[in-house]
Formats: C-alpha cells, sequence, structure tokens
C-alpha cells in the first residue's frame, strides 16, 4: 500500500495544528485507488500487482476535541455528519495532532477508528498520527508523522509520501548538437521539423504550454484574492461574535451584582449565610464565563501575560552561553510514556529542562515560569488553570493523570539520569552526533 | 546575545512548509520580514521566498541585488500594514538532509550578522523518513552564528524559535490584548500573496534557462525541438506539483472559510438575541 499527500494540505494540517493550544483532529478526504503494476521477470512471462494507492486531497478540521465523540470514546453519528455534511463519502481517514507523545494509536483512538470504520463504512480506514516534539530550549522542533491502518494485523504502518516538483535542475536541456555531417538528415529534420516551428522560429509548443500555465497562473491569483477577502469577513464576524459574548458577561455580571444588592438590601443585618450565597453566584460566573467562551483555543486574559523573555532568558542563560554546546541546551526531553496532550498545564517537561541547567529540579508544578510547547501556546492553559477552569474539555482526562505521574516520577531521578533518559532517545534531534557528521560531509 | 527568541507567525511558517515541500531534490530558500522587539524578541509575520540562482547544493547564498528588491518589498509591506517592517532573516531547506546548519551555511549566516546582529536563519528539514518505522519526519530550527573558541571558524548558536498562532498584522501584540479570547485563525494577505509567487518564480527560472538555450544557433532542429519539449515537460511538471495543489488548497480554504462564515453568522444572531432578552 502506498499513500500521498499534497505538500499543501500537510503544511495545512501544520497550520491548524500551530493555531491550536491542545491536541487537533480532524477527517482526511480523498480517494483510494487500486493500480496494477506490470513487472516482467524471468520466471514468468508478466506478473501484475495490485497496488492500494491512498490519495489525500484534502483535510476536514475539527474546530474542537470531543466534537464527534465523547470520554468513553463513543461516537456520535449525528455530530460525525454534522461536521462531514456531503464530504462523508469522501472520507477516507482521519488525522490527529498530538505534542510530546508516542507515536502509537492511543486506546481511545483505537477504539473511535474501529466505529468510525463502521459508521463511514471504509474497512480499510487509516490514521494519520502527527507528533511534535521540540529540544528543551525550544530551539528545534520536530514534527513526526506516521500513516497506520489499524485493520490491518501487519504492515499497520504505510509510508507517507509528499509528491512534489522533485528535480526542477535545467541538465535535461542540450547545449549542443550529436555532430552529424549528413546532408540527408540535415535535410530531412528541417524539412519535416518546420512543423514544430512557427514564423518567427520558436516552437509552437512554447507558446501553448505558456499560455495554460498563464491561464492557470491568473485563476490562482484570483481565487487567492477571493480567499483573502474570506479571511477578512472571517476575522471580522469572528470579532463580532467576541464582542457579543462579552457584553453579555458584562450584563450577567451586572445583574448578579444586583440581585446580590437586593438581597442585602432585603437583610440589613449582616449574617454568615448570605455571604456563602454570594459565593456561589461568583463561582458559577466564572465557570459560566469558562461555558460560554468557544472551546476552541483562548488568548491569555489581561491579568496573565506569559512572561517575558527576560525572565526565562535570566534561567537560562546559563546554557545557552556560545562556547557551551552542553549536552542540557540540546539534550532532548524525556519521552514520556503516556499518550495525549491534557489542556492543563502538566509538569512539562520545559519545566525539567530548566531545572537542569539551573542545577536543581524543581518539582512540576503549575508555576514554572514559562510552558514551552514549541508554539508559545501554552500560556492559555496557565491562564485556564488560574481562572478555575477544570472542567474544560480539551483533554483526555484519563491519559493526563498517568502523563502527571510520569514526569513527576523523572524529576525525582537526578539530573544525570534525565541527561542519559534524554540522550537514550534516538538521536534525531541531538546537534552533536549529526553536525560531525555533517561537518565530514563538508 | 542580540536576539533572544524568534515567534514565527503561523501563516508566515504556512507558506514556509509550503515551499520547503514543493521539492526534495534540492534546497530553497527564503526571507523573513518582520520586526524585533525591546525583548529583543525576533516577530516574522512573512516571507519572501526567493530564486536561487546557484542551484548546486548547499550553496544558499543570497545576492546583493536579491536583498535590495527584499528590502524593497519589506518596506512596501510596512507600508500596507503600518508596521515598522524590515529583513530580519532567512530561511531555507534542507530535503532528505539533517536540519542542523552546514559549515557553509554557518559561515553564510556569520557575514549577514555582521550588517545586522539581530539576523537570524531557519531551516526546515523535511523529506526524512526512517525506513524502519515508517514514521517520516519534518523538523525546523533557528539558529545564530558566533566565532568559535579556536582559530576563526565560526561555531552555532542556537535560539529559540515558537510558531504562534496568527491573528491579522493589526494586532500585532497578541499579548497585550485584554479582550481576545479566541485565536484568529486567517491568513494574512501578505502570506497569501507569497503563497503564490511560487509557481511564478519557478515559471520565470525556467523562461530564462530556456532563453539562454534558445539563443545559441547551431543547434540543429531535433534538438532544438528537445529543448522546446523539456520546457514544456518541466512547466507541466510545474503545474502538476505546485499550481494544482495551489490551487486546489486555495479552493478548499475558501470554502471552509464560506462554512466558518455562516456559523459564525447564526451564532452572532443567536447572541445578539440573547443580549437583547437581558
Amino acid at each position: 500500500m502506498a499513500a500521498s499527500i499534497s505538500g499543501y494540505t500537510f503544511s495545512s494540517v501544520c497550520y491548524h495544528s500551530a493555531n491550536s493550544n491542545s491536541d487537533h483532529e480532524g477527517f482526511l478526504l480523498g480517494e483510494v485507488r487500486q493500480e496494477e503494476t506490470i513487472s516482467i521477470s524471468d520466471t514468468q512471462i508478466s506478473s501484475a500487482e495490485l497496488l492500494q494507492v491512498v490519495e489525500v486531497h484534502n483535510h476536514e478540521p475539527c474546530a474542537q476535541l470531543f466534537s464527534f465523540y465523547n470520554y468513553a470514546g463513543l461516537v456520535n453519528e449525528e455530530n460525525l455528519n454534522k461536521i462531514l455534511k456531503e464530504r462523508r463519502k469522501n472520507v477516507i481517514g482521519w488525522y490527529r495532532f498530538r505534542r510530546n507523545t508516542q507515536q502509537q494509536m492511543s486506546f481511545r483512538e483505537q477504539i473511535i477508528h474501529k466505529q468510525l470504520t463502521q459508521l463511514l463504512g471504509v474497512p480499510d480506514l487509516v490514521f494519520l498520527l502527527f507528533s511534535f516534539i521540540s529540544t528543551a530550549n525550544n530551539s528545534t522542533h520536530a514534527l513526526e508523522y506516521v500513516l497506520f491502518r489499524p485493520s490491518r494485523r501487519y504492515n499497520q504502518r504505510v509510508t507517507l509520501s509528499i509528491p512534489n516538483l522533485g528535480n526542477t535542475s535545467q541538465q535535461e536541456y542540450k547545449v549542443s548538437s550529436v555532430p552529424n555531417t549528413s546532408l540527408n538528415y540535415a535535410k530531412v529534420i528541417k524539412e519535416h521539423g518546420a512543423e514544430f516551428f512557427d514564423k518567427d522560429g520558436v516552437m509552437k509548443d512554447i507558446r501553448t504550454i505558456f499560455q495554460v500555465y498563464s491561464a492557470l497562473q491568473d485563476k490562482v491569483q484570483a481565487v487567492c484574492g477571493e480567499v483573502e477577502q474570506s479571511e477578512r469577513v472571517k476575522e471580522k464576524v469572528q470579532q463580532e461574535v467576541n464582542k457579543l459574548k462579552q457584553q453579555i458577561a458584562l450584563r450577567k455580571q451586572k445583574n448578579a451584582e444586583e440581585e446580590r444588592r437586593i438581597l442585602e438590601a432585603q437583610n440589613p443585618e449582616p449574617l454568615p449565610t448570605p455571604e456563602e450565597n454570594t459565593e456561589p453566584p461568583e463561582t458559577s460566573l466564572l465557570s459560566l464565563v469558562a461555558f460560554n467562551t468557544p472551546s476552541t483555543p483562548e488568548r491569555p486574559g489581561p491579568s496573565a501575560n506569559p512572561p517575558a523573555y527576560a525572565d526565562l532568558l535570566s534561567l537560562q542563560d546559563n546554557s545557552l552561553l556560545p562556547s557551551s554546546s552542553s549536552p542540557t541546551s540540546a539534550a532532548l526531553l524525556p519521552r514520556p510514556q503516556a499518550v495525549g496532550s491534557p489542556g492543563h498545564p502538566s509538569p512539562n517537561p520545559m519545566g525539567l529542562g530548566l531545572g537542569l541547567s539551573v542545577g536543581s529540579s524543581p518539582a512540576p508544578s503549575p508555576s514554572t515560569p514559562y510552558l514551552g510547547n514549541g508554539d508559545g501556546s501554552s500560556s492559555d492553559s496557565l491562564d485556564r488553570q488560574a481562572a478555575g477552569q477544570e472542567d474544560e474539555d480539551e483533554d483526555e482526562d484519563e491519559d493526563s493523570s498517568e502523563y502527571e505521574n510520569l514526569v513527576s516520577e523523572v524529576a525525582q531521578l537526578p539530573p544525570v539520569t534525565i541527561n542519559v533518559l534524554a540522550q537514550g532517545r534516538p538521536a534525531s534531534l541531538s546537534p552533536d552526533g549529526d553536525a560531525s557528521a555533517r561537518g565530514s560531509q563538508t | 546575545m542580540a536576539v533572544s527568541a524568534v515567534h514565527l507567525e503561523s501563516d508566515a511558517f504556512l507558506v514556509c512548509m509550503n515551499h520547503a515541500l514543493s521539492t526534495e531534490k534540492e534546497e530553497v530558500m527564503g526571507l523573513c520580514i518582520g520586526e524585533v522587539d525591546t525583548n529583543r524578541i525576533v516577530h516574522i509575520h512573512s516571507v519572501i521566498i526567493l530564486r536561487r540562482s546557484d542551484k548546486r547544493k548547499d550553496r544558499v547564498e543570497i545576492s546583493p541585488e536579491q536583498l535590495s528588491s527584499a528590502a524593497t518589498e519589506a518596506e512596501r509591506l510596512a507600508e500596507m500594514t503600518g508596521r515598522p517592517m524590515r529583513v530580519v532573516g532567512w530561511y531555507h531547506s534542507h530535503p532528505h538532509i539533517t536540519v542542523w546548519p552546514s559549515h557553509v551555511d554557518v559561515r553564510t549566516q556569520a557575514m549577514y550578522q555582521m550588517m545586522d546582529q539581530g539576523f537570524v536563519g531557519l531551516i526546515f528539514s523535511c523529506f526524512i523518513e526512517d525506513k524502519n518505522t515508517k514514521t517520516g519526519r519534518v523538523l525546523y530550527t533557528c539558529f545564530q552564528s558566533v566565532q568559535a573558541q579556536k582559530g576563526s571558524e565560526y561555531e552555532r548558536i542556537e535560539i529559540p524559535i515558537h510558531v504562534v498562532p496568527h491573528e491579522a498584522i493589526e494586532m500585532y501584540e497578541r499579548i497585550e490584548i485584554p479582550i481576545h479570547v479566541v485565536p484568529h485563525e486567517a491568513i494574512g494577505k501578505v502570506c497569501l500573496e507569497s503563497a503564490v509567487e511560487l509557481p511564478r518564480i519557478l515559471c520565470q527560472e525556467e523562461q530564462d534557462t530556456y532563453r539562454k538555450i534558445h539563443s545559441l544557433t547551431h543547434l540543429d532542429p531535433i534538438t532544438k525541438i528537445h529543448n522546446g519539449s523539456v520546457f514544456t515537460k518541466n512547466l507541466c511538471s510545474q503545474m502538476s506539483a505546485v499550481s494544482g495543489p495551489l490551487l486546489q488548497w486555495l479552493e478548499d480554504r475558501l470554502e471552509q472559510n464560506k462554512q466558518s462564515i455562516i456559523e459564525l453568522q447564526l451564532e452572532k444572531e443567536r447572541l445578539t438575541q440573547e443580549l437583547a432578552t437581558m
């Protein structure tokens, strides 16, 4: 089996993933073809091999997690149809983007996958897993991707190729002709070859193909203009929606305050009980606010700006000295065993990275200054925690507790062991080994 | 350190990825446009795709003319967005090669730093596959150069780089905007323009090469036909590998946006009603 995805679709998935603070998922649309490859060998005259080719044409991103399934992994067909609409028949797979996790399907993903194969009627439904990992100092990031077809027992992983321009070198042009003194040759090719050229001596094909290209580029330009307009309209309506939500929140707050004032006016003597009564409305207001905001990733609120890089630097300056290509600064994060990215501030390996360079291992806690997910987006989770929004729907809660336990275990190990752990990982992100290999090439 | 970190807007990141994934047989490159703030963080808002005059492997140098026209482009962007924009760095791709900069890359970066110590280098490594686990990989790194301890060789220093969820250029200082609850998932105009430049640049390169070949007069008709066919073939290749998928992606994006707009309008109506009843 072979699979392909266009570079633009791939980049688009990366773009949507970069825009989301939690895991990101969606559906893959395309088609599956059977290709026959005929080979001739010495033992047989000809043998035809059937190759299944999976072509991903585009993707349908889900706006949030748990949009078509619940915590138990039960797929809701109605929601599924709402998301896919008429594109349902084009679904050939689905994808998931996670950070700092293993390249394996999680249990929930497996059961969702089984249900999807049945509901969508695609026995060979594929699952594309993206996992994102960064070095401790966030200078290098890797996006790994594997395509699974879980319906098979063997060969579950399929190579995903990205068709591209390949070789654009112009070495195929010939700068000289093969020397030939035959007059007949010259005569024949001139006479009959003249068909190819127009009166200016330019090959007709050149003009024709250039016209095709021009028309195509004009179309690209035109659609691009339309896309740009739609982006701006979308932004504007989004802003209006946000404003309305704020106004509603404010109004609710005002109403709650008024109610409280009325209550206090009715009970002139301050008793303990009225105070208790006033607390729940406020916390429920907070949770109201929490749930009324869209569950797409949130920006930091006014009160909780992520710490400036200056603060971060003061902790990291030791490890980023020019002369020290010290293993700690480039060390890879220990790979957590658990799967899934909790939305709340787990003791992110970044905390460990900081711990390493400062010389002490801080206990993993939400107060770590900067939760580096490698994409600058983790400040939001810190805010959600601060606002008491622990009920956010964006996590895989079962998995996150495992994650926390693992990391706190690791944090108790002495720094040396952490280094060993870090370097024990297949050294794809270790600069020293590769750099020296590279050095020997140049 | 001259630069403390790099923040790469996600739509500029999108264009870089598009560009890097456009060919696996040679290194592509471009320039990064943006600004540097008082915390020495480099914000990259968009990129300019560059033509490579020397397509030899690992020769990614930018000519002075390209730098100059990039500066002009940055000025145009500055006017359009109302923010001070300039060339703040360069990026190139390492197809099938490790993400770390070669000695040539580090030296080249050092040269750029001589004219601007805040200049940063980005490398995208792609088309990597681990045959055993059938895992594909795309990596990106950010670096500057610093004089090494020994002798006159340069060493690489690592700069943290973060891809930030993108909003429109007007809301650049996302951290300071208190009301913003949802990240805008919108692609900026300049990034869209950069993205559609690629097919144009590829065609331009092909035309230039063909023109040189065409000017050779001593070729016999068969060779001319051959060369003309090579041009046709290459242009077809570009259209099917780049222009076509680009157009498809744009159409899909347009469709997605239209859907989102409808849903947002409905939500807006619902909220307006809710507000009216309060």
